[in-house]
């Protein structure tokens, strides 16, 4: 997906485990590391609103565009 | 009324599913039956003859037993169909009552649905049209039926929109 998500650049930066985050947003440590990996269709906003305010970023931080062939739907 | 659980439609649905899948299983298990007994005997009337001793009986029997047979079979054959098409609708229902109607093998089993009830409605017209040629007297004609083809198109375009929700599905799966 040309959309990269950028949260263990961001996780490494803060210092911060995939568990204590998972604690503090509320989302699954298995949702997160769907996330991480980039394997996610889509993020809500209240998601984006969590990370960003526990890890005290702007979602540009977190994603970033990069061109490239879409994925397919299937 | 409640979509799910006891006193629910779906129960309700289900129940009569499990009844029509028991009562085709014990109906096709004797039609078979009787069709094996129909072929032993218009194959062999000498056995008929040793256990009916009327003469009209046996000749009936060696003349139409064939037919009669192979109608039998037709008919285990069609209600084997039918069969089929149940178990697979009890199939769906239990990812609904799960909680999972949009499973992606369900796009497979409605299609298998839709491939069986045009496959039967086939073998119908082949089934008209043979014993017509058979038997000549029999007063059977090949009728086309149009809502036996528009249920067929219903069930594609059913499984289209299943396919549409498992693909929803795995989105809602993968959203954060």
């Amino acid at each position: 997906m040309p959309v990269r998500v950028n949260l263990d650049r961001v996780l490494l930066e803060r210092r911060m485990s995939l568990t204590e985050l998972s604690d503090r947003v509320g989302v699954t440590i298995a949702n997160l590391s769907i996330l991480k990996t980039g394997k996610a269709r889509a993020v809500r906003f209240s998601t984006l609103d969590a990370l960003c305010r526990e890890l005290d970023c702007q979602p540009g931080d977190l994603l970033t565009f990069e061109s490239g062939p879409p994925d397919s739907d299937d | 009324m409640r979509a799910l659980g006891p006193g629910s439609v779906s129960s309700f649905l289900k129940i009569i599913l499990d009844v029509i899948y028991v009562g085709l299983w014990i109906f096709v298990s004797l039609l078979s039956i009787f069709t094996l007994i129909a072929l032993l005997f218009s194959f062999n009337p000498d056995l008929l003859a040793r256990l009916v001793p009327i003469s009209d009986a046996v000749e009936s029997v060696s003349r139409n037993g064939p037919l009669f047979a192979s109608a039998l079979g037709a008919w285990a054959l069609m209600m084997g169909g039918w069969m089929l098409i149940v178990e697979r609708l009890r199939r769906i229902f239990g990812t609904l009552t799960a909680g999972d109607p949009f499973h992606p093998d369900n796009v497979l089993r409605l299609r298998m649905i839709g491939l069986i009830l045009g496959g039967l409605e086939i073998g119908r017209y082949i089934y008209t049209a043979m014993s017509h040629w058979l038997a000549p007297s029999s007063d059977s004609k090949v009728s086309f039926t149009l809502t036996a083809w528009f249920s067929v198109l219903v069930v594609f375009v059913l499984a289209e929109v299943f396919r549409e929700g498992a693909r929803l599905r795995r989105e809602a799966e993968l959203t954060i």
